[in-house]
């Protein structure tokens, strides 16, 4: 019966409540306050995975990660970029005032490449952050990651596309990502430690276009072309 | 004076069977006769003496692993170990190919007498797998003669050691054939007997050059010895005999090397961040292997790990003969600051090193960078990735007065391909690049697209569209 007991407490998908407020530090505040409402406080989960879902790039991913960003890289912590999809342009994260020489940019080419490189990155003790942009990750491999996180204090972001949203993930946080007609970020909260799912906000993120935020049409200027031909 | 001489009665055998994982039978031939001439336990056990011939040793020790006796490799191994006993005593002359020869006297003192020194390099020894006889003797030369003609002799007492001398066979005392001949002709045995001959009738009867010798040997000419310097670089060689094919032969040896450079580095008080490995190939041109770790490091452990990684990811090209270890760089050590009384708390910067020296060497140097503004107006040159071997960079500009750019820019311009719904900012015009050909003239707008995306884009002078990055 013990023996039962073992191996399903040794399961890193066992989820066990009376842990719960011993497994969390310090909570890592998103800087969002509509999205910490959302997640009672809890922020980012550090010594965990949180997984990002969303379809292109350019929809405000990065404006939900550069307060964590800023605050971890002044900490003097090393921010580790696994795979980037793009080019992360250095005067852009100069303005937002991240510190360049925390970052590290890595490029990992095969996949398991990729797995060493994120279980080393999460367990080492210099680790503030790990953005990783994944192909795909097997479940067995995400639980993998999940434990080098649990070894580490860092926080891991994984970004990853939309479809996975229908299958489960040990992941302790899980976030769908879509863009609202007012340049906001719409968040739908797919899965929280301590907490049921299902929350949504938007977050404002109009200023991330250089406008001051207003209202409706207000905001737009004038095109190039009035009424002309498409480009293309 | 007293001198100290290292007698190495079989180091290529040593030599070889310490870089050996497996236990197979060794034995040393020579060149011409091909006839063994020093054997190991395994293949004495097995009955292979040294005088055996090649074919009989075959018979009797299939697996047997052989190894050309060359004098100028031996000369070289001595030389390495000539290194570690440099960390004992400091006048050492080198007998190739099987001798070391060490002033003692003046170490007398330092150790508390002969015997803990005579203890300590044995010990020496017995971590390196080596076998060496010590003998000591009033002048170098009758310290070499005594070790080779086997007498055991490791005592600071003169009187003894003159004893030792003097009952020496003449055959051991290394006349010429020649001058053997005629001092055994005259019913002489033992050297205690030339001793006790008239120096004038010596030289008559004999040569002068004799003569010379006697006085040599005896202490009463001078006979200056040239002391070996250590060079300022690390290098350690170990030989297999026969080809390794897996690199765990390959980490097996290296583990011994490398713990020899942990001491060595300890001894110097220096650190090193860059080690060469030399793999000689049998008839191909020998591979090289550098390997770098970020910050300045001593411990072997660390460097295996570095070391496994690498050769993990980079297969053998052909069975390796001989690996050869270098290291030419050394730093000077630092005092690690960020330590507790108790040593709990981890030195954040070693841990940094650590890491990223574990990437670099599974991922190739070239996969992790740092990222930097550079001062340019066109967008694609505005941003440059160094590796991380370079050193921190400092930026200097002030974050305000940088111009809005997006999170993230493509690696090429892309055309436009949807009408965008909203425009959020621009134009902003960007010309530059006359001055070295690569032209750049757009106008810059921020745009939605249909999809959501707060897209960067562009019509250059062609008026077409681009996307040149995304404000993610």
């Amino acid at each position: 019966m013990s023996d039962l007991l073992n191996t399903l407490l040794d399961d890193a998908r066992l989820w066990r409540g009376h842990r719960q407020f011993a497994t969390i530090p310090d909570p890592e505040q998103t800087g969002f306050e509509a999205l910490d409402n959302q997640l009672d406080g809890l922020g980012w989960p550090r010594g965990a995975l949180s997984e990002c879902l969303l379809d292109a790039p350019g929809i405000g991913e990065l404006q939900l990660v550069l307060p964590l960003l800023r605050r971890v890289t002044t900490r003097k912590q090393t921010v580790f970029w696994v795979n980037p999809p793009l080019t992360p342009y250095a005067p852009a994260l100069a303005r937002e005032g991240v510190d360049l020489d925390q970052l590290i940019m890595v490029r990992a080419d095969t996949r398991p490449d990729l797995l060493w490189t994120l279980e080393n990155c999460l367990r080492s003790p210099v680790t503030g952050l790990v953005m990783a942009w994944p192909d795909t990750l097997a479940a067995r491999d995400v639980r993998r990651l999940q434990l080098a996180a649990e070894a580490g204090h860092g926080s891991c972001i994984l970004f990853q596309s939309r479809r996975q949203a229908c299958q489960s993930s040990p992941a302790a946080l899980r976030l769908a990502l879509e863009p609202d007609h007012q340049l906001g970020l719409r968040i739908h909260v797919l899965k929280r430690r301590g907490g049921w799912p299902g929350q949504g906000c938007t977050l404002p993120l109009q200023a991330r276009s250089g406008c001051v935020a207003q209202e409706g049409s207000a905001l737009v200027i004038r095109g190039p072309w009035s009424g002309g031909p498409a480009p293309g | 004076m007293i001198w100290l001489y290292l007698h190495f009665r079989h180091l290529l055998l040593d030599h070889v069977a310490r870089s050996r994982q497996d236990p197979s039978p060794l034995a040393v031939l020579s060149h011409g006769t091909r006839q063994v001439i020093q054997a190991c336990p395994r293949a004495r056990q097995l009955g292979v003496h040294p005088g055996t011939a090649l074919k009989t040793a075959l018979n009797l020790a299939p697996e047997l692993v052989m190894v050309h006796a060359d004098d100028t490799r031996q000369a070289g191994i001595l030389e390495q170990q000539a290194h570690w006993l440099y960390r004992y005593m400091d006048r050492i002359t080198l007998y190739p190919p099987d001798g070391l020869l060490a002033e003692a006297g003046s170490v007398q003192r330092l150790y508390d007498g002969l015997e803990p020194l005579q203890k300590q390099l044995q010990q020496a020894l017995e971590e390196r797998q080596l076998n060496a006889s010590l003998t000591t003797g009033p002048t170098p030369l009758s310290a070499r003669l005594l070790a080779r003609a086997g007498m055991q002799c490791c005592t600071g007492e003169t009187s003894q050691m003159h004893r030792q001398l003097e009952a020496l066979p003449l055959p051991h005392a290394g006349f010429d054939d020649r001058t053997l001949q005629r001092l055994t002709r005259l019913g002489l045995t033992t050297l205690g007997q030339v001793f006790h001959l008239p120096a004038v009738e010596l030289a008559r009867r004999l040569t002068p050059e004799t003569l010379a010798y006697v006085q040599r040997l005896q202490g009463q000419r001078p006979d200056p010895q040239t002391s070996w310097r250590p060079p300022h670089y690390f290098r350690q060689r170990a030989d297999f005999g026969l080809p390794v094919e897996k690199a765990q032969g390959l980490l097996f040896a290296l583990q011994r090397m490398l713990s020899e450079l942990e001491s060595d580095l300890q001894w110097r008080q220096q650190d090193t961040d860059s080690l060469l490995l030399i793999l000689h190939h049998y008839r191909r041109e020998p591979s090289r292997l550098r390997v770098r770790t970020t910050g300045p490091e001593h411990r072997a452990e660390a460097f295996i790990n570095l070391l496994r990684i690498r050769l993990e990811q980079h297969p053998l090209q052909a069975p390796v003969e001989t690996l050869e270890l270098k290291v030419t760089r050394f730093l000077d050590r630092q005092a690690t600051s960020h330590t507790d009384l108790l040593g709990e708390t981890t030195d954040q910067g070693e841990a940094w090193h650590t890491l990223v020296s574990r990437l670099q060497a599974r991922l190739g140097e070239s996969a992790l960078q740092h990222l930097a503004p550079a001062a340019d107006h066109r967008p694609e040159r505005a941003w440059s990735a160094r590796s991380l071997t370079a050193g921190p960079h400092h930026h200097s500009k002030g974050s305000d007065q940088l111009p809005l750019r997006p999170l993230w820019l493509l690696p090429q311009p892309t055309p436009l391909e949807a009408t965008p719904e909203a425009w959020l900012g621009g134009p902003e015009r960007i010309s530059g690049g006359w001055w070295d050909g690569a032209r750049v003239l757009r106008d810059y707008y921020i745009a939605r697209l249909p999809s959501g995306q707060l897209a960067w884009v562009y019509r250059d002078d062609q008026q077409s569209w681009f996307v040149h990055g995304w404000f993610g």
